[in-house]
Protein backbone atom coordinates (compact mmCIF):
# COMPACT_ATOMS: atom_id res chain seq x y z
CA UNK A 1 0.00 0.00 0.00
CA UNK A 2 2.64 2.45 1.13
CA UNK A 3 4.84 1.48 -1.49
CA UNK A 4 1.50 1.85 -4.10
CA UNK A 5 1.07 5.42 -2.75
CA UNK A 6 4.97 6.58 -3.41
CA UNK A 7 4.76 5.27 -6.19
CA UNK A 8 1.54 7.53 -7.29
CA UNK A 9 3.67 10.48 -5.85
CA UNK A 10 7.05 10.03 -7.71
CA UNK A 11 4.25 9.94 -10.94
CA UNK A 12 2.67 12.89 -10.00
CA UNK A 13 6.08 14.62 -9.14
CA UNK A 14 7.44 13.76 -12.54
CA UNK A 15 4.54 14.87 -14.52
CA UNK A 16 3.75 18.07 -12.43
CA UNK A 17 7.40 18.60 -12.34
CA UNK A 18 7.87 18.63 -16.47
CA UNK A 19 5.02 20.81 -16.97
CA UNK A 20 6.53 23.28 -14.09
CA UNK A 21 9.92 23.64 -16.01
CA UNK A 22 8.39 23.47 -19.25
CA UNK A 23 6.54 26.64 -18.57
CA UNK A 24 9.46 28.10 -16.00
CA UNK A 25 11.72 27.95 -19.62
CA UNK A 26 9.09 29.58 -21.64
CA UNK A 27 8.10 32.10 -19.23
CA UNK A 28 12.09 32.86 -18.89
CA UNK A 29 12.50 33.22 -22.76
CA UNK A 30 9.73 35.59 -23.11
CA UNK A 31 11.43 37.65 -19.99
CA UNK A 32 14.96 37.88 -21.39
CA UNK A 33 14.88 41.01 -22.82
CA UNK A 34 12.85 42.75 -20.19
CA UNK A 35 13.99 45.16 -18.85
CA UNK A 36 14.32 46.72 -14.67
CA UNK A 37 15.41 45.97 -11.47
CA UNK A 38 12.45 43.53 -10.45
CA UNK A 39 12.39 41.64 -13.93
CA UNK A 40 16.36 40.80 -13.17
CA UNK A 41 15.43 39.17 -10.03
CA UNK A 42 12.27 37.47 -11.75
CA UNK A 43 14.90 36.03 -14.10
CA UNK A 44 16.84 34.84 -11.49
CA UNK A 45 14.31 33.51 -9.63
CA UNK A 46 12.44 31.76 -12.77
CA UNK A 47 15.96 29.86 -13.58
CA UNK A 48 16.05 28.65 -10.62
CA UNK A 49 12.51 27.69 -10.13
CA UNK A 50 13.83 25.41 -12.92
CA UNK A 51 16.36 24.26 -11.85
CA UNK A 52 13.98 23.22 -8.54
CA UNK A 53 11.49 21.61 -10.79
CA UNK A 54 14.71 19.67 -12.35
CA UNK A 55 16.22 18.59 -9.07
CA UNK A 56 12.36 17.61 -8.22
CA UNK A 57 11.96 15.33 -11.07
CA UNK A 58 15.44 13.35 -10.28
CA UNK A 59 14.44 12.75 -7.15
CA UNK A 60 11.09 11.17 -7.74
CA UNK A 61 13.20 9.09 -10.11
CA UNK A 62 15.39 8.08 -7.20
CA UNK A 63 18.78 9.51 -9.25
CA UNK A 64 19.31 12.31 -6.45
CA UNK A 65 18.76 10.58 -3.07
CA UNK A 66 20.42 11.99 0.01
CA UNK A 67 22.05 9.95 3.15
CA UNK A 68 19.09 9.98 5.51
CA UNK A 69 16.30 9.71 2.73
CA UNK A 70 13.69 6.47 2.28
CA UNK B 1 -0.74 73.44 -18.95
CA UNK B 2 -0.50 74.16 -15.52
CA UNK B 3 -3.78 71.90 -14.88
CA UNK B 4 -2.43 69.03 -17.03
CA UNK B 5 0.65 69.11 -14.98
CA UNK B 6 -0.69 68.63 -11.67
CA UNK B 7 -3.78 66.02 -13.29
CA UNK B 8 -0.07 64.11 -14.05
CA UNK B 9 1.47 64.97 -10.51
CA UNK B 10 0.60 61.28 -8.95
CA UNK B 11 1.61 59.49 -12.18
CA UNK B 12 5.28 60.79 -11.85
CA UNK B 13 5.71 60.48 -8.26
CA UNK B 14 4.39 56.81 -8.59
CA UNK B 15 6.92 56.35 -11.39
CA UNK B 16 9.70 57.84 -9.47
CA UNK B 17 9.18 55.81 -6.19
CA UNK B 18 8.01 52.72 -7.98
CA UNK B 19 12.42 51.44 -8.22
CA UNK B 20 12.55 52.70 -4.93
CA UNK B 21 9.76 50.61 -3.03
CA UNK B 22 11.30 47.59 -5.47
CA UNK B 23 14.51 48.59 -3.85
CA UNK B 24 13.58 48.43 -0.52
CA UNK B 25 11.29 45.00 -0.67
CA UNK B 26 14.99 43.90 -2.28
CA UNK B 27 16.62 44.92 0.42
CA UNK B 28 13.99 43.03 2.95
CA UNK B 29 14.28 39.71 0.79
CA UNK B 30 18.15 40.09 1.10
CA UNK B 31 18.22 40.37 4.68
CA UNK B 32 15.59 37.28 4.74
CA UNK B 33 18.10 35.51 2.87
CA UNK B 34 20.82 36.33 5.42
CA UNK B 35 18.31 34.57 8.45
CA UNK B 36 18.27 31.42 6.02
CA UNK B 37 21.79 31.44 5.22
CA UNK B 38 22.99 31.76 8.69
CA UNK B 39 20.47 28.41 9.62
CA UNK B 40 21.56 26.46 6.24
CA UNK B 41 24.94 27.31 7.04
CA UNK B 42 25.00 26.37 11.07
CA UNK B 43 23.20 23.07 9.50
CA UNK B 44 25.87 22.22 7.16
CA UNK B 45 28.79 23.03 9.61
CA UNK B 46 27.17 20.56 12.47
CA UNK B 47 26.14 17.62 9.44
CA UNK B 48 29.96 17.72 8.69
CA UNK B 49 31.61 17.99 12.01
CA UNK B 50 32.28 14.35 11.89
CA UNK B 51 29.07 13.12 14.27
CA UNK B 52 28.50 10.34 11.70
CA UNK B 53 25.44 12.33 10.33
CA UNK B 54 22.45 11.10 10.36
CA UNK B 55 23.44 7.30 11.20
CA UNK B 56 19.86 6.32 13.27
CA UNK B 57 17.82 9.38 12.46
CA UNK B 58 14.84 9.80 10.58
CA UNK B 59 14.13 8.68 7.04
CA UNK B 60 12.84 11.32 5.48
CA UNK B 61 9.94 10.28 2.67
CA UNK B 62 11.36 11.18 -0.95
CA UNK B 63 8.13 10.70 -3.11
CA UNK B 64 6.26 13.02 -0.48
CA UNK B 65 8.78 15.35 -0.53
CA UNK B 66 9.61 15.53 -4.01
CA UNK B 67 5.56 16.20 -5.14
CA UNK B 68 5.30 18.45 -1.90
CA UNK B 69 8.05 20.52 -3.59
CA UNK B 70 7.03 20.56 -7.07
CA UNK B 71 3.64 21.60 -5.97
CA UNK B 72 5.37 24.75 -4.48
CA UNK B 73 7.44 25.28 -7.57
CA UNK B 74 4.21 24.94 -9.57
CA UNK B 75 2.79 27.57 -7.53
CA UNK B 76 5.91 29.93 -8.44
CA UNK B 77 4.57 29.31 -12.06
CA UNK B 78 0.91 30.36 -11.40
CA UNK B 79 2.00 33.33 -9.67
CA UNK B 80 4.01 34.54 -12.92
CA UNK B 81 0.87 34.28 -14.66
CA UNK B 82 -1.14 35.97 -12.44
CA UNK B 83 0.94 38.90 -12.83
CA UNK B 84 1.13 38.22 -16.63
CA UNK B 85 -2.49 38.19 -16.78
CA UNK B 86 -2.92 41.70 -14.98
CA UNK B 87 0.06 43.07 -16.93
CA UNK B 88 -2.33 42.37 -20.09
CA UNK B 89 -5.46 43.64 -18.60
CA UNK B 90 -7.06 40.15 -17.75
CA UNK B 91 -8.36 40.70 -14.20
CA UNK B 92 -10.89 37.56 -14.23
CA UNK B 93 -7.31 35.16 -15.40
CA UNK B 94 -5.43 37.32 -12.78
CA UNK B 95 -7.70 36.74 -9.51
CA UNK B 96 -7.64 32.81 -11.02
CA UNK B 97 -4.18 32.39 -11.00
CA UNK B 98 -3.95 33.94 -8.11
CA UNK B 99 -6.09 31.67 -6.37
CA UNK B 100 -4.63 28.84 -7.75
CA UNK B 101 -1.32 29.83 -6.16
CA UNK B 102 -3.20 30.24 -2.99
CA UNK B 103 -4.32 26.82 -3.04
CA UNK B 104 -0.90 25.45 -4.06
CA UNK B 105 0.90 27.15 -1.37
CA UNK B 106 -2.01 25.91 1.21
CA UNK B 107 -1.42 22.22 -0.28
CA UNK B 108 2.18 22.55 0.53
CA UNK B 109 1.69 23.26 3.87
CA UNK B 110 -0.74 20.10 4.06
CA UNK B 111 2.47 18.47 2.98
CA UNK B 112 4.54 19.71 4.87
CA UNK B 113 2.38 18.97 7.74
CA UNK B 114 2.43 15.21 6.65
CA UNK B 115 5.77 15.00 6.28
CA UNK B 116 6.03 15.98 10.03
CA UNK B 117 3.42 13.47 11.57
CA UNK B 118 5.42 10.54 9.10
CA UNK B 119 8.61 11.88 9.93
CA UNK B 120 8.79 9.97 13.40
CA UNK B 121 11.13 12.54 14.71
CA UNK B 122 10.90 15.48 17.69
CA UNK B 123 12.58 18.76 17.51
CA UNK B 124 14.48 17.41 20.73
CA UNK B 125 15.29 14.24 19.38
CA UNK B 126 18.64 15.81 18.32
CA UNK B 127 20.62 18.04 16.60
CA UNK B 128 19.28 17.10 13.39
CA UNK B 129 15.42 17.41 14.46
CA UNK B 130 16.52 20.80 15.56
CA UNK B 131 17.38 21.61 12.26
CA UNK B 132 14.77 20.36 10.41
CA UNK B 133 12.33 21.82 12.08
CA UNK B 134 14.03 25.18 12.28
CA UNK B 135 14.71 25.31 8.72
CA UNK B 136 11.28 24.13 7.13
CA UNK B 137 9.24 25.23 10.09
CA UNK B 138 10.69 29.04 8.98
CA UNK B 139 10.45 28.44 6.02
CA UNK B 140 6.85 27.32 6.35
CA UNK B 141 6.09 30.22 8.25
CA UNK B 142 7.02 32.15 5.36
CA UNK B 143 4.64 30.40 3.24
CA UNK B 144 1.89 30.63 5.88
CA UNK B 145 2.77 34.90 5.60
CA UNK B 146 2.86 34.59 1.55
CA UNK B 147 -0.52 32.66 1.42
CA UNK B 148 -2.23 35.93 3.65
CA UNK B 149 -0.18 38.26 1.57
CA UNK B 150 -1.52 36.78 -1.62
CA UNK B 151 -5.40 36.69 0.10
CA UNK B 152 -4.60 40.89 0.62
CA UNK B 153 -3.27 41.85 -2.81
CA UNK B 154 -6.53 39.69 -4.15
CA UNK B 155 -8.59 41.58 -2.59
CA UNK B 156 -7.22 44.99 -2.87
CA UNK B 157 -7.45 44.25 -6.76
CA UNK B 158 -10.92 42.81 -6.11
CA UNK B 159 -11.57 46.63 -4.18
CA UNK B 160 -9.66 48.44 -7.14
CA UNK B 161 -6.54 49.44 -4.87
CA UNK B 162 -4.15 48.44 -8.47
CA UNK B 163 -4.41 49.52 -12.12
CA UNK B 164 -3.19 48.01 -15.10
CA UNK B 165 -0.88 50.29 -15.19
CA UNK B 166 -0.04 50.67 -11.36
CA UNK B 167 0.72 47.37 -9.58
CA UNK B 168 4.09 47.59 -7.63
CA UNK B 169 2.03 45.59 -4.84
CA UNK B 170 1.27 42.86 -6.86
CA UNK B 171 4.95 42.73 -8.19
CA UNK B 172 6.21 42.65 -5.03
CA UNK B 173 3.79 40.01 -3.46
CA UNK B 174 4.92 37.69 -6.95
CA UNK B 175 8.76 38.53 -5.80
CA UNK B 176 8.08 37.73 -2.38
CA UNK B 177 6.47 34.13 -3.49
CA UNK B 178 9.81 33.72 -5.78
CA UNK B 179 11.79 34.08 -3.27
CA UNK B 180 10.09 31.60 -1.11
CA UNK B 181 10.19 28.91 -3.90
CA UNK B 182 13.61 29.54 -4.46
CA UNK B 183 14.53 29.16 -0.42
CA UNK B 184 12.57 25.95 -0.74
CA UNK B 185 15.05 24.54 -3.64
CA UNK B 186 17.72 25.32 -1.55
CA UNK B 187 16.29 23.22 2.01
CA UNK B 188 14.76 20.81 -0.36
CA UNK B 189 18.76 20.28 -1.59
CA UNK B 190 20.33 20.25 1.32
CA UNK B 191 17.62 17.76 3.18
CA UNK B 192 16.68 15.40 1.08
CA UNK B 193 19.24 15.45 -1.62
CA UNK B 194 22.54 15.37 -0.14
Amino acid sequence: MEANIALVERTLAVFFGVVVFVVAAIALKNDWKSEGIENQVFKLMLGLLALGAVLGILAAFGVLIGKGVA
Amino acid sequence: MAVASVAHQPDQLYVETRELRIQGFLLFMVSDLVLFSSFIFAYLYLRNSGQGWPAGGPKLDIALAALNSIVLFGSGATMHFALENWKHGNFSKFANWIVMTIILGAGFLSGQVMEYIHIGARWSDGIFGASFYTLTGMHGLHVFAGIIYLTVLLLQALQGKYTFTKYTGLTLGTLYWHFVDVIWVVLFSIFYLL
